[in-house]
């Protein structure tokens, strides 16, 4: 079986690592786009394959101008079935390639930690979900005006707006003590493929 | 739970998801076999219960009437 990692563009070189089960890393031309694949005798997911999986996609994300993950899971039979789907979408792939290059994804989640709520006191409780609901907005949309791209919870960040994301995370969860904020990344753009799909 | 496990567990949640839910489907054979990933799962819904960081959490539980 095949298993894909992402389709690439300007790699530089392929990572000094191996790939899911301890196969050497390929690359991989079709259709003008080029994909990096390693080979796979069973598809089980694994915890290691997956964290394996990861860490060859973050290398290809600091190795090259754009990179497209590619969903776990999904391995191919053999080199024409995979040639026959990548066919089948190029144009959109390299649409999709070009609209996160230059671009690194970073994950804000916000809430407002849980406050038991009070049975008989529906006001309060409406204005609670109310308060938070605002908070929200408060925090998505000046994330999303440093963002090329956003969706709940993801936002796609021009690699020279990372340190401008990251200073706003940080003055809006000190503007927000009633908010836990947690941001993770810089991340492969995983969540800004699917369109290309 | 100190922030920096905090942290820790969000971002190995984060990963997760992104690596089996997000990147581009290029079809292909989809995967059945899951053998352990499920660890992660049964660790990062313990962490999602007891802080209820994710927003999405949040959302179903006051869609349960204030469940958590």
């Amino acid at each position: 079986m095949i298993h894909v990692y992402g389709i690439v563009q300007e790699l530089s070189e392929l990572p000094q690592l191996t790939g899911v089960d301890g196969a050497p890393l390929e690359r991989r031309r079709l259709g003008g786009l080029e994909l990096v694949t390693s080979d796979r005798a069973e598809a089980e997911i694994t915890q290691e394959a997956v964290l394996d999986h990861a860490a060859v996609v973050e290398e290809l994300m600091c190795r090259s101008a754009a990179v497209l993950p590619a969903q776990f899971g999904r391995p191919f039979g053999d080199e024409s079935e995979l040639a026959a789907a990548i066919l089948a979408r190029a144009e959109a792939l390299a649409r999709g390639l070009e609209r996160v290059r230059g671009c690194v994804e970073f994950g804000v989640r916000a809430a407002v930690p849980a406050d038991e709520p009070e049975a008989g006191s529906g006001v309060a409780y409406m204005r609670a979900l109310l308060a938070q609901e605002r908070a929200m907005t408060k925090i998505r949309e000046p994330l999303a005006e440093l963002a090329r791209s956003a969706t709940p919870g993801a936002y796609l960040v021009q690699k020279d707006k990372v340190s401008a994301f990251r200073d706003a995370v940080e003055r809006l969860t000190a503007e927000h003590p009633e908010l836990t904020i947690v941001c993770t990344g810089p991340w492969p753009p995983y969540s800004f493929g699917a369109e290309a799909a | 739970m100190s922030s920096r496990d905090l942290q820790h567990q969000v971002t190995l949640l984060e990963l997760v998801d992104r690596v089996l839910n997000k990147g581009v489907v290029l079809s292909g054979d989809i995967t059945l076999s899951v053998a352990d990933v499920d660890l992660v799962y049964v660790g990062l819904r313990v962490l999602l219960s007891s802080v209820a960081t994710l927003e999405e959490q949040n959302a179903a539980a006051i869609a349960q009437g204030g469940l958590r």
